[in-house]
């Protein structure tokens, strides 16, 4: 579906503002020009009206009075009205038309006519020239009045048109930003949106952009942009992925070639020694030797429980009971220790969804680290709540043991990574972060040496797993 | 060889505990340690031949011992072990002079044979 790009209409109703302001004003300029040969008509009519006054007034004159240079003076004035109507004639024609100019010639001609026959005294010609003088008077008072009234309606006729034309240009101009501001609001909110479900790794959520403006293919650069970058996150594991066995092979060659190289010397030292060794000392070495393969083969169930963890059997569960059941089973250790312990757990949690066991087995394995660290009188909190911003149920096991240094505390989560020497496998943190990443959840860790550790799990609240 | 003295450094108990119950009968004397520190406090009190040490151990590893050996004590031979036998680090030890290295699991028999050559007068007293 091909769709007109915003810069297209932009352009489109910008090119129709500017062609309706070119029509008004070509539309004022011509009314202006129509008006200015009205006003000059009107001002050479002004002059023809004063003269025919004059020569109304040289008729009375000559009736009354019977002054004879009185007729001559008429005509001459008509003779000088005709010269002044020949001169401008092209701007009365274009004033007032051809016809009504012809009349106006043919009336004054009229009157100079019966003006010759008035002179020899014929009563029905002066009548003739009284008739003719008051037309050509009536006429002309008519034509002027008639071209007042239409300068007046020109102007009117422009003045509405060019208040129109403005309303027009101020209402598109607005309509088109309205438009545009709603549209790019719009799409800015669809991008925002886009952006914040990227960043919270739900590509599959956002919706694929219908229109092809411009809008439209920001988000679609903005998902192209989040897969390139999910792909290279994955690339990114996926080489973590491989430095992490190899860490782990390492780790294993280590962990493992130490029992052996034990178990080596032992059996070197017993074959050696025999002789020289009594029964209770046979059966000592035979004993280490045994405790040896011991250690192997528990780095090996480990090392397996890693490599193929059980499907997660993912519940809707209560996050307390999980850590009440946790805490029940270190609490005699808690004791023995002579550890002061304290639950803070938050009432109506809401639930996670969680295989139980494995978090379970990552609260034992955070509490057992939490009582090595600590010697008798040392506190151990463990604490529930629900974070509303995150929308996660956070788990904290807090000890104010010997710490962790800021050295080793970036590498407590790298496998076979231990401070408990020949008794920690290294794997127990390792396969507990890897557990609650699983879950879609955190773990983070705050430490200072001599002061104390706090490992906190972020859990999702159940409802926001089911919507996804 | 009576009277030599050797040191074991490894936080491997066994390690220390076999070599002592293997040497100790040849006349060595035999000191063990699971870690750095207490042995070179123990070196700064008394003269010793031989310093047998694990490569890879927790707070001062093995290179380290190496170093520090070779700086303070030049005549004392210094033996590498290590279950960790990579090529970088066997390269890494000799360029810092090792006198001896080996991987686990140790061969009781080539260490003591090792030893002896290290300590044998011959070779560097006749040169």
């Amino acid at each position: 579906m091909k769709q007109i790009k915003i810069f297209h209409k932009v352009i489109a109703v910008n090119l129709a503002n500017i062609l309706l302001i070119v029509v008004t004003g070509f539309l004022a300029y011509h009314s202006l020009e129509q008006v200015l040969t009205k006003l000059r008509f009107v001002e050479i009519a002004d002059g023809l009206d004063s003269s025919l006054l004059e020569m109304r007034l040289a008729e009375k004159n000559f009736f009354l009075y019977g002054e004879k240079s009185a007729l001559s003076e008429i005509h001459s004035k008509i003779n000088d009205s005709i010269k002044t109507i020949e001169r401008s004639r092209p701007d009365i024609v274009r004033a007032i038309g051809e016809a009504k100019t012809a009349r106006l010639e043919s009336n004054l001609e009229n009157y100079n006519r019966t003006l010759q026959e008035a002179g020899t005294g014929n009563t029905e010609a002066q009548a003739k020239v009284r008739s003719a003088g008051r037309n050509t008077m009536d006429f002309m008072n008519y034509i002027t009045a008639s071209e007042r009234a239409e300068v007046n309606s020109i102007i009117a006729g422009s003045q509405r048109g060019l208040f129109f034309s403005f309303v027009l240009i101020v209402f598109t101009a607005v309509g088109v930003t309205l438009l545009l501001s709603v549209r790019v609001l719009g799409s800015l909110k669809r991008i925002e949106k886009a952006a914040h479900l990227i960043s919270g790794g739900e590509f599959e959520k956002i919706e694929p952009e219908k229109s092809r403006d411009e809008c439209g293919m920001a988000v679609s650069a903005l998902l192209t942009m989040a897969r390139e970058l999910r792909n290279h996150e994955e690339q990114m594991i996926e080489a973590r992925k491989l430095a992490s066995i190899g860490i782990l092979i390492s780790g294993v060659s280590h962990e493992i070639g130490n029992p052996l190289n034990n178990i080596s010397m032992l059996a070197q030292n017993f074959v050696e020694l025999y002789d020289r060794m009594g029964r209770h000392e046979h059966i000592e070495y035979v004993k280490r030797i045994e405790d040896e393969t011991e250690r192997i083969q528990r780095i090996v169930k480990e090392l397996l429980d890693f490599a193929r963890p059980k499907k997660p059997d993912f519940r809707e569960a209560d996050i307390n009971s999980v850590v009440n059941k946790s805490m029940r089973l270190v609490q005699n250790m808690i004791s023995v220790c002579n550890i002061d312990s304290k639950m803070e757990l938050k009432e109506d949690l809401p639930t996670v969804f969680i295989d139980e066991d494995q978090i379970q087995g990552v609260l034992i394995n955070l509490l057992t680290n939490a009582i090595h660290a600590s010697s008798p009188g040392d506190r151990l909190r463990l604490a529930t709540r629900f974070n509303p911003d995150s929308a996660r149920v956070e788990v904290e096991v807090e000890d104010t043991g010997s710490g962790i240094s800021s050295e080793i505390l970036p590498h407590i989560f790298d496998p076979f990574f231990t401070t408990k020497g020949a008794g920690g496998t290294g794997l127990g943190l390792f396969v507990s972060y890897g557990i609650i990443k699983n879950h879609k959840g955190e773990m983070r860790v705050k430490s200072e040496a001599g002061v104390g550790t706090c490992f906190t799990i972020e859990l999702p609240a159940c409802s926001r797993l089911e919507r996804s | 060889m009576p009277g030599f003295r050797v040191i074991v450094i490894d936080d491997e108990k066994i390690v220390g505990q076999m070599i002592k119950v293997a040497m100790e009968p040849d006349g060595y004397v035999v000191e063990t340690f699971l870690s750095a520190e207490p042995a070179f406090a123990r070196l700064r009190e008394e003269k010793f031949d031989v310093v047998i040490t694990d490569l890879k151990m927790k707070g001062i590893d093995g290179m380290d011992v190496l170093r520090t050996i070779k700086t303070a004590y030049p005549e004392v031979k210094v033996i590498m072990v290590t279950a960790f036998a990579s090529l970088d680090s066997a390269v890494e030890a000799m360029k810092s002079k090792v006198d001896g290295f080996f991987a686990k699991p140790v061969k009781i028999k080539e260490l003591k044979e090792c030893i002896q050559k290290l300590l044998s007068p011959t070779e560097p007293e006749s040169a």
